[in-house]
């Protein structure tokens, strides 16, 4: 007891920013002792304040929700940790990412145990931003909260974590392992098909694909199922792989989705019964990856995708052989289609409803605005922020060992001048 | 001492092209280990009434040692240009140099047979990048008294700068000095940005000094100049030309397509970066088949 009354004592005598690696030492060699006085935890958790003691109030929330709770018990832990997570300070925390993170996996634990995935939205929003060091770090709990806005489905909250570009991944810091990226690709691409973005869900499931890998695992197979429905809808056919993507991937992944891959090839036929045939063939394949709602998209994109192709033959149309081109059941659809089709701007026409006459216009945007200047300056100064950071990444690469010993071990030996630009201990690694 | 004669010299951008030609030849053929050298020859022109108007200029034979100064030679050349330009006179000499010296004095008095009033025109070849005029200084003879002994001196007299439009065209060229062994689209294009770009610098510049001064007269710290603020108000009326709504957007839509080539242009650039990062990661990580290729990464 006296010495829990100690550490507790220490935690706030020490958490004065001079003392942290200090208290931070003496935390790691406590943790046996933190177990053994479990029941006392709460009185020692109530007499700290986690805005100020957030290294040692991290430690005691730890191991207080370590194990499996009751009820209650994970109840009060959830509402512990949600206000720590909120209000504690980044300095203090980054001293301990492994711990961070395991907390706040405890925390999304607890909230799909207590079956409220909400509850744990906005507390993991906060650990987010607490434990990177800037906007274009990717953290452990980014997978866990994009997880928790799925399951509750509120796709909006997640957006502005979703639209920072990522660019720096941490180990140390941020105690980020490869799945975290991998699931953080799956769910982020999930979400964006919730929110009808499938250009973003698209670039989402290519990066968990080409991800560097030496084996397959399930989410990558997972996010390419995903991908071939996603890429047929927006794009109308599957792309190959990129030449970034690992030759593992490359060579093992199509024969793990063969079903995906035949639905794509009978897409590109463009014949609406093929395709509808198909689906419902393998329904159940789809439903067992939950992606017969995808499916059925698939299905509406076609005949979008036929309507499309209409516009580059005919000049004007009428509504009943658009139906018939199209494989629809009359010129009233036909009509519904291209009304939503003009809303959403996919198409530019125009409908004369008195002879059921569809005629088929250019885009008329005139690019003479000055909000497109705006719009094409901005887009302009995106992409020199880009370039500068590839370069700079480039040269990152290009003076890495590994890249080195490659290139010196390319080039025949008997050309002098290589030994002046690969350093002579390269040929000793051979 | 400035020249007190009243005469106003206009001096052509030819002369002065002549006679930086002539002086880098020599310095060239002389070799550097050698002193600067001095070159040496006649302007011609046209003097009427109180204008002296120097056209043209043409070099002249001296004999260092001796210092005299082949008068043969420069009758004959007279002659010849009588014949091309009859309407010009010899109107005096030029020479390179920093400073006068003393032997200019007895060259210039051996000209006076030919003109009674010959003009001296001293260009310096020193290269000073501070100094913004030309290094080109036009003296005169004169008698003055001095300690009691009437001499002749050499003094100062100013002069303008006179173009005709042929000359202000090779003048431009030579100014630019453009790369002679048909130069790439991008390097012209490179030089022509650049040109408009301390173009546009300057002007920013000097719109900045005089809103600067503008606000200081709105201040009360500057004096209220009529003139001058009619002069900077007819100033900023002179853009924009025109302005309608049809103008507005035929002006739009090209710098909307220049921006357009722009942005195609930086994502080309930023693709073909990311392509080569593509493959330097792809020889460094992939742990296959890589030994095959014999490509350099440079």
């Amino acid at each position: 007891m006296d010495s829990l009354d100690a550490l507790v004592a220490q935690v706030q005598g020490f958490s004065g920013t001079d003392d942290l690696l200090h208290l931070f030492s003496l935390l790691k060699q406590s943790d046996e002792l933190l177990h053994n006085h479990a029941p006392r935890l709460q009185y020692a958790l109530s007499s700290l304040d986690p805005a100020k003691h957030s290294l040692g109030y991290l430690y005691l929330l730890e191991v207080q929700s370590s194990g499996t709770l009751s009820q209650e018990q994970s109840e009060n832990f959830l509402a512990l940790a949600s206000t720590f997570l909120n209000v504690c300070i980044a300095e203090q925390i980054c001293l301990a990412p492994e711990k961070f993170n395991m907390v706040c996996r405890r925390v999304k634990e607890q909230a799909l145990q207590l079956q409220e995935p909400l509850r744990a939205i906005l507390p993991l929003q906060a650990a987010i931003r607490k434990l990177q060091p800037s906007s274009e770090f990717l953290t452990a709990m980014h997978a866990d909260f994009l997880q928790m806005c799925l399951l509750a489905k509120c796709y909006k909250a997640s957006l502005s974590v979703l639209e920072d570009d990522i660019f720096e991944i941490d180990q140390k810091r941020t105690g980020l392992v490869p799945r975290d990226f991998l699931l953080y690709c799956y769910y982020g691409g999930m979400i964006h098909i919730g929110l009808k973005q499938f250009g973003k869900a698209l670039e989402f499931f290519q990066h968990a694909i080409t991800a560097p890998a030496t084996v397959l695992n399930a989410i990558t197979i997972a996010a390419y199922k995903k991908f071939v429905l996603v890429s047929l809808i927006q794009l109308g056919q599957v792309p190959l792989f990129p030449k970034y993507t690992p030759p593992v991937v490359q060579r093992n992944l199509k024969s793990c989705v063969q079903d995906y891959v035949d639905l794509a090839t009978s897409y590109v036929t463009r014949n609406i019964a093929d395709v509808k045939g198909y689906i419902t063939t393998h329904e159940d394949a789809f439903k067992s990856d939950n992606n017969l709602g995808l499916a059925r998209q698939v299905i509406a994109s076609l005949y979008k995708r036929n309507i499309q192709r209409l516009t580059q033959t005919y000049l004007t149309l009428s509504l009943q052989d658009i139906a018939d081109n199209v494989q629809l059941d009359g010129p009233k659809e036909a009509e519904l289609h291209i009304l939503q089709m003009i809303q959403d701007g996919e198409i530019f026409a125009r409908i004369n409803q008195k002879d059921g006459m569809v005629s088929f216009q250019e885009d008329p945007e005139q690019y003479n605005t000055s909000a497109m200047t705006m719009r094409l300056n901005l887009e302009i100064h995106n992409i020199v922020r880009l370039a500068k950071k590839l370069t700079s990444v480039d040269e990152q690469v290009s003076c890495d060992q590994v890249y080195l010993s490659k290139i010196g071990r390319d080039r025949p030996r008997y050309e002098t001048e290589d030994f002046d630009i690969v350093p002579q201990k390269m040929y000793t690694n051979l | 001492m400035s020249s007190s004669s009243g005469l106003t010299f206009k001096l052509h951008p030819l002369v002065i092209v002549n006679i930086s030609d002539h002086y880098t030849r020599i310095k060239a053929q002389s070799g550097s280990a050698s002193p600067l050298p001095r070159v040496y020859g006649c302007v011609i022109g046209v003097q009427t009434g109180r204008t002296v108007e120097i056209f043209n200029s043409f070099e002249l034979h001296y004999d260092a040692t001796q210092n005299v100064l082949d008068r043969a030679f420069l009758e004959s050349k007279q002659e010849q240009y009588k014949k091309v330009f009859p309407k010009y006179d010899v109107l005096g000499w030029y020479s390179t140099g920093s400073d006068i010296q003393d032997s200019d004095m007895l060259i210039h008095k051996a000209l006076t047979d030919i003109n009674e009033s010959p003009v001296y025109l001293l260009l310096n070849p020193a290269i000073n990048h501070a100094q913004k005029d030309l290094p080109i200084a036009i003296f005169e003879s004169e008698l003055h008294v001095i300690e009691g002994v009437p001499s002749l001196i050499f003094v100062n007299a100013s002069y303008t700068i006179e173009t005709v439009e042929a000359e202000r065209i090779s003048v431009d060229h030579v100014a630019h000095i453009k790369p002679s062994d048909g130069s790439s689209a991008a390097t012209q294009l490179a030089a022509h940005l650049t040109g408009m770009h301390s173009a546009i610098k300057m002007l920013n510049s000097r719109i900045r000094v005089l809103h600067h001064h503008l606000v200081s007269i709105q201040k009360g710290e500057a004096p209220y100049d009529h003139s001058l603020l009619r002069q900077v108000s007819s100033l900023v009326r002179r853009l924009p030309a025109i302005d309608s709504s049809r103008f507005q957007d035929d002006f739009l839509m090209e710098y909307n397509d220049t921006l357009l080539m722009t942005y195609l242009a930086t994502i080309t650039k930023c693709s073909s970066t990311m392509n080569e990062l593509v493959d330097k990661f792809n020889t460094a990580y992939d742990k296959q088949n890589r030994r095959g290729g014999r490509s350099t990464f440079i």
